[in-house]
């Protein structure tokens, strides 16, 4: 046995040795998560084959055992305690066929009977801890991805790993980003497409080009490499003039967040992060002077790839010249059809929400939060920025939203009996100092934020620093109901045909919405914040609801200071994965 | 970028490895060759053993670009510790720390699992002591210089 691997009750172990799995009956070569399992999802919701749900990201579940009439008897089924819980659990639970991975800190990976929550193997990546030690945007993991009989991992360390889904042993890794250099690594989850694994790096605040990779999910072979920042190299294209002299070799980029994928054009689409420095002191001269004058491609846009062979099929910048890191990488990419006509939905950090075709034509830009200055508006016809707020060297007062954005990383949910999407906007701002900075990259990369700030106590509308749950027509923006929150949840929604909205909150409350009125039906107090994923599924003719529980993200590290308590006696190292059932 | 406050402010403009605030960077960006290999590595007990630590490049000799702690703020360490250090944000309030100087220093070299990343190896112990005394001058924004 791999020294790595932990295993624990033995019998359930070698009873999957055996190919007999414990909570699901025997799993034959026809269940395997391949391209038309994958593709077929929605048909089959006692799974949750990937990050965002399924292929059409809706973070919805079929499932309605569960329902709006009963869910006052919800109790908690089992739980998992998470070891090494740095920075809370941040992590997206999968399942197939009752059996349920999820990831941790220090990527960790666990295999639960998806019933009875009994351990069945333990995955532990033997990390580079050193290195880890100097990383800012670490230990947590986001997620993990299915396919061909692996689960993929992207590591803090650089690699993308393929681990044994039956037996939990690693079978292959892959180096590729230089981690000891660029200091960054992969935390998002991957996508497993067409038989290729595709994971973009962190990049944003760091001075590199934020890699996208695709790698082939049987070998491990790395196929394509996409530079967000300037494009790749030998390769034509204009994206390296949409910078400044050299700007583009430290212009940032990445795409640390999972992305789509629509098969029948066998296309994947991913978001691309901020161009660092965030701030530019070029200001209102952004095209001529400043840290990085231009366009700044690819970053704060979205890409249509091919899987295969990282070919750029078509694109969207959805901020030119981003100077407010407002990236395009956070949230899902919704797809959605309406009278005979296919859309994708996708959330910028901005708090805007672009509509697209499949082509990536700008449909339509809708605001999904109030405080918002750093344009007047975006055109909805044509996506442009009108009334840009471009900051020079020097303070500015209230920008909203601030940095940590008016929608964040957590996916919202589209429910296809309500024909809402439901989503968590942030109301906040800041106040910001920019000062011209130079990327620091020896001995190894250092973050080039390009200002100081500080969050404000108080919005320029009067509010206090709040979210929101709102539940909107994903199309035109048009709210059906907002409720809101005290501190903004930075877990992401789960939407289920039992006519549920699921809201894992802040403070630690797992707070139920009705779909159709927002009304709250029930909640129950899970003991510290929720940062990460929540999921519906069934084992053994059950089904349950599974969330992530821990505290202690970047963004929810600002809460200290915004909101004191609870936050400042919540710990920041528990994690805990929480499944409730009737 | 904010004027020099005191003279305790100039004094921290030391030589250092780092990329100076006001010139061109001493060693130009690489992008080409920090993009790992990419060839898969079949799990074995001998491809478990982490890679060796790449070759760090040292500050060119006689290269003793400005050490701009001021500047460092805008670039890294605000990220967390928010107005130059002066406020609270991801990272706590170091103007009027509670911490000693030698404890401060440790943790800038050490860092602290899950909330601060360990400087150690991008900062020598005399940059570490003028963080140290950067943060120990820090006035509240507008008061008057000393």
């Amino acid at each position: 046995m791999n020294s790595r691997q932990v295993s624990v009750a033995g019998v359930v172990a070698a009873s999957m040795f055996l190919g007999v799995c414990p909570s699901a009956g025997a799993i034959g070569p026809s269940d395997a998560i391949d391209a038309k399992r994958l593709a077929d999802a929605d048909n089959n919701p006692a799974d949750w084959l990937t990050y965002h749900g399924t292929y059409k990201s809706w973070h919805y579940s079929g499932l309605d055992q569960i329902n709006a009439g009963n869910i006052k008897d919800l109790k908690v089924a089992w739980s998992h305690a998470t070891p090494r819980s740095t920075r809370g659990l941040q992590s997206f639970p999968l399942v197939a066929d009752g059996i349920l991975y999820y990831s941790g800190s220090h990527n960790q990976v666990f295999a639960l009977d998806g019933a009875t929550g009994e351990l069945i193997w333990a995955y532990k990546q033997r990390l580079d801890e050193d290195l880890v030690s100097k990383q800012t945007h670490s230990p947590y993991n986001r997620g993990i991805a299915l396919g061909n009989g692996n689960i993929y991992m992207g590591t803090l360390d650089g690699k993308l790993v393929a681990i044994d889904m039956k037996t939990g042993k690693l079978k292959w890794e892959t180096p590729l980003v230089d981690s000891k250099k660029l200091t960054v690594g992969f935390v998002g989850a991957p996508l497993f497409a067409d038989g290729k694994v595709i994971i973009g790096s962190q990049g944003g605040e760091w001075p590199y080009r934020g890699p996208i990779f695709g790698v082939d999910g049987d070998s491990g072979k790395k196929l394509w490499t996409f530079m967000t920042a300037g494009g790749n190299d030998g390769e034509e294209s204009d994206a390296r003039k949409t910078w400044g002299g050299d700007s583009w070799k430290t212009g940032g980029g990445g795409g640390w967040m999972a992305g789509g994928y629509d098969p029948k054009s066998n296309t994947v689409y991913w978001g691309t992060a901020n161009p660092s420095p965030l701030y530019d002191w070029g200001g209102a001269d952004w095209k001529t002077k400043g840290a990085r004058s231009g366009d700044n491609l690819y970053t704060s846009s979205v890409l249509a790839l091919d899987p295969a062979s990282g070919k750029l099929k078509s694109f969207h910048q959805q901020l030119p010249h981003d100077a407010w890191d407002f990236d395009s990488a956070v949230g899902e990419f919704v797809m959605l059809e309406k009278d005979g006509k296919e859309y994708i939905v996708h959330p910028n950090k901005s708090g805007f929400v672009f509509v697209y075709d499949r082509a990536l034509k700008v449909q339509n830009v809708w605001q999904g939060v109030k405080n918002v200055n750093f344009v007047k508006s975006i055109e909805p016809k044509t996506g442009e920025l009108v009334g840009r707020r471009d900051m020079a060297e020097g303070k500015h007062q209230a920008l909203c939203p601030a940095i940590p954005g008016g929608y964040s990383w957590n996916a919202g949910s589209y429910n296809p009996n309500t024909g809402l999407y439901y989503k968590v906007g942030n109301e906040w701002c800041m106040d910001l100092e920019v000062v011209k900075t130079t990327p620091i990259l020896e001995p190894m990369a250092q973050l080039n934020i390009g200002s100081n700030f500080t969050l404000n106590k108080t919005n320029p509308d009067g509010t206090a620093p709040h979210g929101h749950v709102s539940a909107r027509d994903p199309l035109t923006g048009a709210v059906k109901w907002s409720v809101d929150y005290p501190q903004p949840p930075l877990a992401s929604l789960l939407s289920t045909k039992g006519n549920l909205v699921f809201v894992p909150d802040a403070r630690g409350w797992l707070r139920v919405h009705d779909a159709e009125s927002g009304k709250e039906l029930w909640s129950h107090n899970n003991g510290q914040g929720h940062a990460g994923g929540i999921i519906s599924y069934m084992a053994k003719g059950k089904q349950y609801i599974a969330v992530a529980v821990g505290w202690g993200s970047l963004v929810g590290d600002e809460f200290k200071a915004l909101y004191g308590e609870p936050f400042v006696s919540m710990p920041i190292d528990q994690g805990t994965l929480v499944v409730f059932g009737m | 970028m904010r004027g020099l406050r005191s003279p305790a402010m100039a004094a921290l403009l030391l030589g250092a490895g780092v990329a100076s605030a006001q010139g061109p960077t001493s060693s130009p960006p690489t992008p080409a060759g920090s993009e790992a290999t990419g060839a898969p590595v079949t799990a074995s007990p001998a491809t478990a053993t982490p890679t060796a630590p790449a070759e760090t490049t040292p500050a060119a000799p006689g290269a003793t670009p400005a050490f701009d702690v001021e500047n460092l703020f805008a670039s890294t360490c605000g990220w967390c510790h928010s107005d130059g250090g002066r406020a609270a944000g991801r990272g706590p309030k170091l103007m009027d720390s509670p911490l000693t100087d030698a404890e401060m220093a440790y943790r800038i070299k050490a860092g602290k699992q899950g909330a601060m990343p360990a400087f150690g190896s991008s900062f020598n112990d005399e940059q570490i002591k003028a963080i140290v005394q950067y943060a120990r001058n820090l006035k509240p924004a507008g008061s008057a210089p000393n």
